[in-house]
């Protein structure tokens, strides 16, 4: 504030700067292990076994299959109707059962809203242990638990959603402003009532935004689960792929296209009534 | 309709504070308070000053235990807070409301649920959960309101309003709890001149109106004068100052803050 560094443009003399702490090494450091790590695994001894050639040699097959992708078969339409109402009630299903377990559980993860360091470690090694196993290997197991059909993948769809939402809507808990808090708890609240009363209201449109999100992974998600007979698109996906019909392959994209962009357009307009 | 200060009749008497050699200390090592004795009578309107870091918030924040004390003894209505178990400790705070600095209020939810907050205390849990407040509750929270002047407001958004409106909501807050003692934690300090004049009258009112045991803690000088009638200095922790508004000279104040009065310890308006 004083006048007396007057700074000159462009020079920093007369002025007391302190030293740059840390200087530049370290974002060579970084660089410099990014490359060895790139050059390890493009190693033929210690790295993935791939190569480009293969593309070379097969650019005709390639090739073809575009072609057939690029001619849907449209008469093929009316087959996939039950399959794809399926994979939306699957994915509405699960959304819905997700959201209702998650709030509770996102709650009883975030410091703030549960400061008992043990339930919370609990919970949060729970959740690690179901968002660690990815959505496809539920299904797989579930499907040889209870059986064909959209039961196992509803219940993979909810684990899978279960681990996102949690993650999410805790951490965005965590980034609140505690004030509201203290003041519930000044007011002589429990910690279930704090949380309702004045936690609750600032992380519902994050809440609802995860929801919204997990519902479009779902769609995309229930799509693929029934190639392991989990119901939905993907056991007709298995069936056509199997035949080589691309061309009927490729309706089934543009289904999944159409009702993903239909989506996104309904969760931009919800959250725009948010915030 | 609510007629102008037809406040809830306040049956309950005014809660008095003691402390004796009470010291905080925190985790990190920090030792907050250190050993401080006194004594607040039932419906005293007191100014706690000093700088920042003296000691100031953990003093108000132990009257109502959201600061554990270390050692010492600490009375405050009928309640012993250093061996007050959890519920006990519940039932103390729903008898003392409390303001803070930054309003601290749910921001994206109504005003009427945010002064709902002050009921946390004579409601269930099951209510809470289902925002389900008794009709009885509601009308507690709509005269609170009323009170400082912003029923207006009542179905309006948090975070709509301005900064002094903001802490209006947070004062009807503290009366809907229908408290039997006041603590504000710099409750102007983030406001304009003219507003924070304005909320700091309101916590006169409270005091002289309802006969409501109010602490304040402030650093500006002149607020800590006109308003209240005792002032208790805090420096480092300990207590520098304990007398009448009127003998706390400009000597006094540089005594609790160690230095020269200066231009910024006024708000001057």
């Amino acid at each position: 504030m004083s006048a007396t560094g007057s700074s000159v443009a462009g020079t920093t003399a007369g002025l007391d700067l302190p030293t740059r702490p840390g200087g530049r090494w370290k974002s060579w450091c970084a660089v410099g292990v990014v490359v060895i790590i790139t050059a390890i695994t493009l190693s033929p001894q210690w790295g993935i076994a791939f190569s480009l050639d293969a593309i070379a040699r097969n650019w005709q097959n390639g090739a073809e299959k575009i072609l057939q992708l690029l001619v849907p078969d449209w008469s093929f339409f009316p087959r996939t109707v039950p399959a794809l109402v399926e994979t939306l009630q699957m994915a509405v299903i699960a959304t819905f059962v997700a959201a209702g377990v998650s709030l509770p559980l996102s709650l009883a993860t975030a410091r703030l809203t549960n400061p008992n360091g043990a339930s919370r470690s609990i919970v949060r090694a729970l959740l690690n242990v179901v968002r660690s196993i990815p959505d496809l290997l539920y299904a797989a197991i579930l499907v040889a638990m209870v059986g064909v059909g959209a039961l196992p993948g509803i219940i993979a769809l909810v684990l899978f959603n279960v681990g996102i939402i949690v993650k999410m809507v805790s951490e965005s808990i965590e980034a609140n402003d505690p004030g509201a808090l203290e003041a519930g708890r000044a007011a002589g609240g429990n910690q279930l009532q704090i949380n309702r009363a004045t936690a609750l209201p600032d992380i519902m449109p994050s809440f609802i935004n995860q929801t919204l999100y997990v519902l479009e992974l779902n769609v995309r998600a229930s799509s693929v689960l029934g190639l392991v007979g989990a119901g939905g698109l993907g056991l007709l996906i298995d069936a056509v792929r199997t035949f080589y019909r691309y061309d009927q392959l490729s309706l089934i994209i543009l289904e999944i296209l159409m009702v993903v962009m239909a989506l996104d357009v309904l969760s931009n307009a919800v959250r725009r009534r948010l915030v | 309709m609510v007629v102008e200060h037809s406040f809830p009749t306040v049956t309950a008497s005014p809660w008095s504070v003691s402390m004796r050699d009470v010291t905080v200390r925190y985790a990190n090592g920090v030792v907050a308070l250190k050993s401080v004795s006194l004594d607040i009578r039932p419906g005293e309107m007191v100014s706690v000053v000093g700088l920042s870091g003296s000691g100031k918030s953990s003093l108000i924040r132990s009257i109502n235990g959201l600061v554990p004390i270390t050692s010492g003894s600490l009375r405050v209505g009928g309640f012993q807070l250093e061996t007050a178990r959890a519920g006990e400790l519940r039932r103390l705070r729903g008898e003392i409301g409390m303001i803070f600095q930054g309003f601290n209020l749910a921001k994206r939810t109504s005003v009427l649920n945010n002064v709902l907050v002050g009921r946390l205390a004579h409601t269930t849990t099951l209510r809470t959960l289902l925002g389900a407040y008794r009709a009885s509750d509601r009308q507690i929270a709509f005269e609170a309101l009323d009170r400082v002047g912003i029923l207006s407001k009542v179905w309006d958004r948090a975070s709509s309003l301005s900064g002094g409106q903001q802490q209006r909501v947070a004062i009807a807050r503290a009366l809907c709890q229908e408290p039997r003692l006041v603590l504000a934690d710099e409750p102007v300090a983030s406001l304009d001149p003219p507003t924070a004049h304005e909320v700091m009258g309101d916590l006169r009112r409270i005091n002289q109106d309802l006969g409501i045991t109010v602490v304040t803690n402030l650093h500006l000088i002149d607020l800590a004068r006109s308003y209240g009638t005792r002032i208790i200095g805090l420096r480092a922790g300990e207590v520098v100052f304990d007398g009448p508004v009127d003998s706390a000279s400009d000597s006094v104040f540089s005594e609790i803050y160690g230095r020269s009065v200066e231009s910024a310890d006024v708000l001057g308006l």
